[in-house]
């Protein structure tokens, strides 16, 4: 004796969840988690299991969602070590350029700034930041600025999407770090 | 009351098809508030069309609790934004 | 007689529900949406938990809960998700 109505409201669980697989954006996908958690607690309270809905209700609503926002947010964003120096036109040009390339990734840029050349590089290795921006300074026009990159799927999306004739972008790679630093 | 439930049903497709179309986050978020009240009513209806009185809690504590997780979101979503 | 009140109110309240959630789906701006779904839908929602106090009264206590929460939470739900979504520069 199960009511017609049952089965309408448990058909749009997995038609949310399907919402929640094919959506791109995170930060859509962790609203519509929530959507998929609000009608999972209707579901669980319609077939009887009243605990199990407000498990999912305060649990799998509140504390998943604002634990992934925080993860998502801190996960997706590119470190970019510069020097403090730099003040050119060309540089605040290519930064807007990256920032715009990585917003359609869904990822942030963060400049970390240090006081000189050796700092720059050091950090790199000791993998703080995952790409470093190197000016160069007493050369000729013809040299061109050095961006270091050593995450090798950050240098194909920058290589693909970023347009700068004036940087040139290399890959490096960073040997992993044999002792843990305190 | 079986009518009542279903038109409830159509009344909630309504912003789940909203939230799937809209590609801006906040009509999104629009979309989960309305969704997040409405299953809650939806729960207490069913609760006293069966005369379950179990279930009936569950739903109002999920109205008076739920939506702090909206207002949560809702700021971190500004600070992402910003 | 009161049978038929307590249906009256929840089929109102159902009118509401779709009156308040129609605008969701059009291409107007969020405050535009925000304010008929905070207007409508709350009532809508107040008046089928009064329907449904009406049915069963011995359950007052936690109609009545339901009742305030949705008044008080909707209303600051509201101001909060306007104040986030304009505060955008």
């Amino acid at each position: 004796m199960v009511d017609s109505y049952v089965y309408i409201i448990t058909a749009l669980l997995p038609l949310t969840a399907a919402m929640v697989v094919l959506q791109g954006n995170p930060y859509h996908a962790l609203i519509i988690r929530g959507i998929l958690g609000a009608v999972a607690a209707l579901v669980y309270a319609v077939l009887g299991a009243a605990d199990v809905a407000l498990t999912e209700a305060l649990v799998g609503t509140m504390l998943a969602i604002t634990l992934y926002a925080v993860a998502v947010r801190s996960s997706l964003v590119v470190r970019l070590g510069v020097l403090q120096a730099v003040e050119s036109q060309g540089f605040q040009a290519w930064v807007e350029g990256c920032r715009t390339v990585f917003s359609k990734h869904y990822m942030r840029l963060e400049l970390v700034n240090y006081l000189n050349d050796e700092d720059l590089r050091q950090a790199l290795n000791d993998k703080e930041v995952h790409a470093i921006y190197l000016p160069q300074h007493h050369t000729t026009e013809a040299v061109q600025d050095q961006a270091l990159i050593r995450i090798p799927r950050l240098y194909e999306i920058m290589q693909a999407e970023l347009t700068s004739p004036k940087t040139t972008l290399t890959c490096v790679t960073v040997a992993d770090a044999t002792e843990v630093k305190v | 009351m079986t009518i009542v439930l279903i038109a409830m049903i159509l009344a909630l497709a309504i912003p789940i098809y909203e939230a799937c179309q809209d590609e801006d986050v906040w009509q999104k978020m629009l979309a989960f508030s309305s969704i997040a009240s409405k299953t809650s009513i939806m729960i207490l209806v069913i609760s006293v069309l069966r005369n379950d009185w179990m279930i009936g809690v569950v739903g109002v504590l999920i109205l008076s609790v739920g939506n702090a997780a909206l207002m949560l979101m809702a700021h971190i979503i500004k600070r992402i934004s910003d | 007689m009161i049978n038929a009140i307590s249906y009256a109110c929840m089929g109102v309240g159902i009118v509401f529900w779709f009156w308040g959630t129609w605008p969701l789906v059009g291409h107007r701006s969020v405050l535009y949406k925000l304010h008929s779904l905070s207007v409508a839908d709350t009532l809508g929602s107040m008046l089928i938990v009064v329907g449904l106090l009406l049915k069963i009264p011995r359950e007052w206590p936690l109609l009545v809960l339901a009742i305030l929460s949705l008044a008080i939470w909707n209303t600051v739900l509201g101001y909060v998700l306007a104040y986030c979504s304009s505060s955008r520069k």
